[in-house]
């Protein structure tokens, strides 16, 4: 990357550095979901016998997406027989908060149109009325107020905003190797491998097991990028801008497949929008998690976190720990959908090797992540160039730009108050590496870390603009697809687990989206339902 | 204090007297250009910390430059300085506003340029006395400490003075004038004081007079000026100009045409706003006499709640429109209040300041009428007024029976656009009546009709007195010539905002 000079480098730090050290009257608010339980188990505590014992015939260990989308599934068929152990955070990676009246996320913000193998997504919009009409049709009608609202984003570049988010070719030979690119992508959305399926498809389980086109799994991105002899550097910042967004990777760690796969799996169409649209909400994908969690209904719910799953004559035992009330609950049912991430569940399932899964061999490294949300008490005054748009990115920065919690709104004026919600993956150093470095930053670290876009952009405003802060911390936030990740066994032997222990979880795939996630759940649900 | 103090020979103490005013002026520039600045761009402590950290710069950089001012020149320099100061320094205030009035983008620019050159010329002053008074052999430690000690209090003078008397009786400009022909008398007096060592007397004095006659007419004719710097802008006398969070509110008023400016763009004049407001009600209104609740969503004029108010039957009024300074000007300035024969206060309307949208989100009220009155989409955040789901929204709030009406743009200026409004009602639902009147301060101006219903039929009578309409100029309304036929183009999509982009390229297009 010639083209991140050394002066752009050096401002970035120098901005990144006058906001850490420059936030008076900011305060903090640590959030870091499920760290200390999880940590907790992971170091074999002593828990207390079980207080109480209750027969089911299907438990779903989590309350992510994917649990979620399987409880929805079983109650929508009918099926009442189960119940969910929520875990230490409802809703997962989907979940949102409030500050000052303001709702934001703290984890995923949008969801790309579903295309049409994503009946299962479509039903549930449908369901939640964001579908309004056409649901199976190729171009279903949607809930405006949920379609991004224009203008959907911008890049600031060379001090300017610019409408989208692709920065301009250098010159004419960048700008032939960017048309090259997004045609060839393009191009890619019908290909279809020689078992007839869509090489790229969403759900990824559902895309051609072709070798050839398989064989881009054994490639990072970058040297298939390198191969095929797109070396633009604008081209390139924006597809490891692309890799670290969803993939919370580099695009010289993410696999070429994966790295493809972003650009050309998703069709999805609306009769009311452009193809690009995306839906979004306030506090991002919150509102369906909470849709599918009012389906499943609280007396379903058991608070709580599986802290052992083990097998016993064919059937699951799931001891659940409830550190609130410092009690163990013990499930016994005929089947358990485990729905947590894997890393979790290589410490609470004993049986994981029996069904395929070293987690030594098999784990896919989960990259962790930073999402922060800044309360503005009002809005911050714009450089030149494009408005204000929903997600707002900087040019060659290695964090991944911010989005208005208030942009869906439909006011005149500008709201008092608004929530800028900025996202940053540590993609630079190993998993591990970041890990460390999140329990053991300080908050001006990780105030330096989160403001880094916002303090290139608003300079030293943004202690003006902003009164609170809200970091919250994902240290295993989601599975990177590194190359080999489609031959994963392990993850293979999990997605065809027929035994009394189902898998579902975005894991499943080796990359975390919303889509992802619910196939998985909605697999394990219609296993249950077919028996 | 000035008896007692050892103020030191004659010609001497005319120097020292000369910094507590240069000293005064000095600071009343630094303010002037901080609250000009904080009045026109609004963020007051950003620009009066801009403003003084560029000037405190500035005259870093002026008493540097005064040391290439050779000895014997010294006071020379002085008084051309002074004369600079004066001159550059009193119209800066007046200048600035011009600049504003004609093109806001190069105001910043051009502000601290002159923050700047002021306070250059005025970091030479006071090192250059100091120089002068040196070479008549003062002892140095009581130069020093009289110099300083006039200066300081000519600061604390002028700071007094300013915020207490000056800017509110003389206003900004004028206080600068002011302050800049005092400049100039120092310059004056000083070269009469020292006639014998100033270098080129006679043209010293005629330049001061010159500079001193420039700022006493730009006194005289200040007012003019600060009222041409608008009437540039809108071309007549500013009764009222007024910037709040939301917008920027201008009356005009030139013989008996009054007319209102939001953001610079007209909204109406009082000429011919009964064309437009009679077309915006009567239509609907006339066309359900039963009706008895209305909505207003903008409007803040009071002129089509005034057309509504007209109507015994309706018992109540809603309206909602953002902006507070907007209902209070129009509910309590005489002639504005004299133009909407007070529908504002009217027992049977209440005003509300609130976000339309925000406001229909969290009631329930359903209304017979709602009139839809607000200004055109000129950006992403009015293009959300004109949408899909903001018409879904208003649908939720008119009765099964009622009537809406949508203020369109004009179909024969933006035709994209006015067709828009049309698709996205009916995309929203409705069912549309497009029409439109001849406002001669707009041009041939649109409306569109909307019901849930399919079977309006415009009046074919008023039983009120009008003053534009009649029953068969309304049913011509309802034709659309050939020049004005219907587009075919996309809904407003928020996704898309498409009205935004027609109404710029229809503008664009009639501009150009």
């Amino acid at each position: 990357m010639s083209e991140l000079s050394r002066r752009g480098f050096l401002t970035l730090s120098a901005a990144s550095l006058a906001a850490c050290t420059f936030r008076p009257g900011v305060a903090v608010n640590r959030y870091a979901p499920g760290m200390a339980e999880g940590h907790a188990l992971r170091d074999h505590p002593v828990l207390p016998a079980p207080s109480a014992e209750i027969s089911i015939d299907t438990v779903i260990l989590g309350s992510g997406v994917a649990g979620l989308t399987a409880g929805w599934r079983l109650a929508r068929e009918g099926f009442n027989d189960f119940m969910l152990v929520a875990g230490p955070e409802l809703g997962g990676n989907a979940t949102g908060g409030q500050l000052g009246g303001v709702a934001y996320p703290r984890g995923a913000h949008y969801l790309p149109l579903p295309g049409p193998s994503l009946g299962y997504v479509r039903e549930i919009l449908a369901e939640m009325g964001v579908i309004e009409s056409g649901t199976d049709q190729a171009r279903p009608y949607y809930d405006e107020r949920v379609l991004v609202h224009s203008p959907e984003e911008r890049l600031y570049f060379d001090g300017q905003w610019h409408e989208g988010l692709v920065p301009p070719g250098a010159n004419t030979e960048e700008e032939a190797q960017h048309r090259r690119f997004f045609a060839y992508v393009d191009q890619l959305k019908q290909q279809r491998g020689n078992d007839g399926r869509r090489v790229f498809e969403i759900p990824s389980a559902l895309s051609s097991q072709d070798p050839a086109w398989l064989a881009l799994d054994l490639l990072t991105f970058d040297a298939w990028l390198d191969r095929n002899g797109y070396t633009a550097p604008r081209l390139r910042w924006y597809l490891d801008y692309a890799c670290r967004d969803d993939f919370g990777t580099t695009s010289a760690r993410a696999s070429a497949w994966a790295g493809l796969h972003y650009f050309a799996s998703r069709i999805g169409q609306a009769a009311n929008a452009a193809d690009e649209a995306v839906l979004t909400w306030p506090d991002g994908l919150s509102p369906v998690t909470r849709h599918l969690a009012a389906k499943v209904g609280p007396k379903r719910m058991l608070a709580g976190m599986a802290a052992r799953v083990t097998e016993r004559n064919g059937k699951v035992e799931a001891l659940v720990w409830q550190p609130e009330q410092q009690r163990t609950v013990l499930i016994h049912a005929r089947k358990a959908i485990c729905a947590m991430p894997l890393h979790v569940a290589s410490h609470v399932v004993k049986a994981l090797p029996q069904y395929g899964f070293d987690a030594g061999k098999h784990m896919p490294p989960h990259a962790p992540w930073l999402v922060a949300n800044f309360l503005f008490d009002h809005f911050p005054t714009e450089a030149q160039g494009a408005p204000l748009s929903w997600d707002n990115v900087v040019y060659g920065s290695k964090s991944l730009g911010y989005v208005v919690a208030t942009h869906q709104l439909i006011r005149a004026a500008r709201p008092e108050t608004t929530v800028f919600s900025a996202y940053h993956a540590l993609a630079d150093s190993t998993p591990e590496a970041g890990r460390r470095w999140l329990a053991s930053a300080s908050d001006d670290d990780l105030y330096a870390l989160a403001t880094g876009d916002l303090a290139t952009v608003y300079g030293w405003k943004l202690w003006h603009n902003a009164s609170r802060v809200e970091i919250t911390l994902r240290g295993h936030a989601m599975a990177s697809p590194t190359p080999g990740f489609r031959s994963n066994a392990g993850l293979r032997a999990l997605q065809q687990a027929d035994g009394p222990i189902l898998f579902a979880h975005s894991d499943l795939s080796g990359f975390s989206i919303f889509e992802e996630a619910a196939w998985w759940g909605d697999q394990a649900a219609r296993r249950i339902l077919q028996a | 204090m000035l008896q007692t103090y050892n103020l030191g020979p004659p010609l001497n103490r005319i120097l020292i007297l000369s910094v507590f005013v240069v000293a005064s002026c000095g600071l009343a520039y630094e303010l002037i250009a901080g609250a000009l600045t904080s009045y026109l761009l609004g963020d007051s402590v950003l620009q009066f910390s801009t403003i003084i950290g560029c000037y405190l710069f500035a005259m870093g950089v002026g008493s540097h430059f005064s040391k290439y001012v050779k000895e014997e020149r010294a006071l020379t320099a002085f008084v051309e300085i002074e004369l600079l100061v004066g001159l550059i320094g009193g119209l800066s205030a007046t200048l600035l506003f011009l600049v504003f009035a004609w093109a806001a983008t190069p105001f910043r620019s051009v502000m601290y340029a002159l923050v700047f050159v002021i306070g250059v010329l005025v970091g030479m002053e006071i090192p250059l006395v100091m120089r002068v008074l040196n070479t008549r052999q003062a002892e140095f430690k009581e130069l020093v400490s009289r110099v300083l000690t006039f200066d300081y209090l000519g600061a604390l003078a002028v700071s007094l003075l300013f915020p207490l008397v000056l800017a509110p009786h003389l206003g900004l400009a004028r206080t600068g004038l002011l302050f800049g022909a005092l400049n100039a008398a120092v310059a004056l007096w000083t070269c009469w004081s020292f006639r014998h060592e100033v270098i080129g007397m006679a043209g010293k004095l005629t330049r001061a007079a010159v500079v001193l006659l420039v700022l006493v007419v730009a006194f005289a004719f200040s007012d003019r000026m600060t009222t041409l710097a608008e009437k540039g802008l809108f071309g007549d006398d500013t009764i009222h100009a007024e910037t709040t969070p939301y917008q920027r509110i201008v009356v005009t008023k030139w013989h008996d045409d009054m007319r209102l400016y939001l953001n610079g763009n007209l909204q109406f004049s009082s000429r011919d706003e009964h064309r437009y407001h009679e077309a915006l009600v009567h239509p609907v209104l006339a066309a359900m006499p039963w009706a008895k609740r209305v909505l207003v969503l903008g409007g803040g004029d009071g002129l089509a709640l005034r057309e509504i108010l007209r109507y015994p039957n309706i018992e109540h009024v809603t309206l909602v429109d953002l902006d507070p300074a907007m209902t209070k000007l129009f509910s309590s300035a005489a002639p504005l209040v004299a133009l909407n024969q007070g529908s504002l206060k009217n027992p049977r309307a209440t005003v509300i300041n609130a976000d339309a949208a925000q406001w229909l989100e969290s009631n329930s009220e359903v209304f017979d009428a709602i009139i839809i009155d607000f200004p055109d989409p000129t950006n992403f955040a009015l293009g959300k007024l004109y949408s899909v789901p903001m018409y879904r929204l208003v649908a939720r709030h008119l009765s099964e029976n009622g009537l809406a009406v949508v203020q369109s743009t004009s179909p024969y200026f933006a035709p994209n656009s006015y067709w828009c409004v049309d698709v996205t009602l009916h995309e929203a639902g409705f069912h549309t009546w497009p029409y439109h009147a001849y406002v001669p301060s707009f041009g041939e101006w649109g409306f569109i009709l909307a019901a849930k219903h399919d079977h309006y039929r415009p009046p074919e009578q008023y039983a009120l007195k009008m003053q534009f309409l009649d029953a068969t100029s309304t049913q011509l309304m309802f034709l659309f010539p050939p020049d004005m036929q219907r587009r075919q183009v996309e809904p407003n999509r928020l996704n898309t905002q498409s009205l935004v982009h027609y109404f710029e390229a229809d503008w664009h297009n009639v501009i150009r």
